[in-house]
């Protein structure tokens, strides 16, 4: 089962990787303003592994305490935990040589959700609701 | 012959005093200078400096001045905070557009320099003295102002810093 989870995180963080690289890139053309100082291609797929991996290991352990009931939690969480996190990049103080600071958090505020969607839009491939219970 | 060297050399200290004169002491600011304040939370920096920089170490009297930064280039290094601290609450940028120093005099001090003059901010002129220095045409100082000498946001004396550290450095070129 662990196996499965794992996998699935590893899944999401690659696909929320790609879609904040890409929207990375469309912001940067629509805004021109350059945060790769903070938010480049390396930082973003970091970003990604971190949030997806401490997700699986969050929501094996839910799964295995609280069978199916363990999904649900886990996804309140999940979803909870993310639009906390709006306050980062609203309240994060960026180096003084990056332009236009107030336009940071049009690009990183979506990107939160991204490991989220990604999991949500994955989970169908790696249900294991039918082997829990 | 020996009768026309004194004369010959007073033209000569005549023609080198007169290039003296013509040489300009008037700096050019160059676009990389810093304007930073530290006040824990918050701390950023000032752009849009302009303004006259007449600074001549060896002719202090005649030295002057006359400078000014853009409260709306302010940057905190925070989205929200920039927008907060252009408001009416703290530097009313639309109100009170510019910061503006003009020395009065400049001496000497053991570490460099003092400047003495006016600091308009907020609608608020105060005498302050700037020590600074003045090495390989760039200006270097430090000085403490507190908001709260310009009323700014009174009305929260302790909403954030109230005694803030400046540092300057400004390269100039002539």
């Amino acid at each position: 089962m662990f196996k499965k989870i794992f996998f699935h995180g590893l899944v999401a963080s690659v696909l929320a990787s790609i879609a904040a690289i890409i929207y990375n890139h469309i912001y940067f053309f629509a805004t021109e303003a350059d945060f790769s100082k903070v938010l480049n291609p390396a930082s973003i797929i970091a970003l990604n592994v971190i949030i997806c991996l401490l997700a699986v290991f969050i929501y094996w352990p839910l799964l295995t305490w609280l069978k199916r009931k363990g999904e649900i939690v886990f996804n309140f969480m999940f979803s909870i935990i993310s639009f906390a996190c709006v306050i980062i990049p609203i309240s994060i103080t960026l180096p003084l040589d990056i332009q236009f600071p107030e336009l940071f958090p049009g690009l990183a505020v979506p990107m939160v959700f991204f490991p989220a969607i990604a999991w949500y839009t994955i989970k169908p491939l790696f249900t294991l609701t039918q082997q829990v219970t | 012959m020996k009768k026309l060297v004194f004369p010959f050399a007073a033209i000569v200290l005549i023609v080198a005093s007169a290039f003296t004169l013509i040489k300009s002491q008037d700096w050019k600011i160059s676009d990389n200078y810093s304007i930073k304040f530290d006040g824990g939370d918050p701390s950023g920096e000032f752009k849009g400096l302009k303004g006259t920089v007449n600074f001549d170490p060896d002719d202090l009297a005649s030295s002057r001045f006359d400078v000014s930064i853009d409260v709306a280039t302010i940057n905190t290094g925070n989205g929200m905070k920039n927008t907060h601290a252009k408001s009416a609450m703290w530097f009313d940028a639309e109100k009170y557009p510019t910061i503006k120093f003009t020395s009065a005099s400049i001496t000497k001090s053991d570490a460099g320099y003092e400047a003495k003059g006016i600091l308009d901010m907020h609608g608020v002129q105060k005498e302050i003295t700037i020590p600074f220095t003045f090495n390989n045409n760039v200006f270097t100082g430090s000085f403490q102002i507190n908001r709260l000498d310009y009323n700014i946001n009174t009305a929260e004396p302790k909403h954030g810093a109230a005694d803030f550290k400046v540092d300057l450095s400004v390269p100039v070129s002539q």
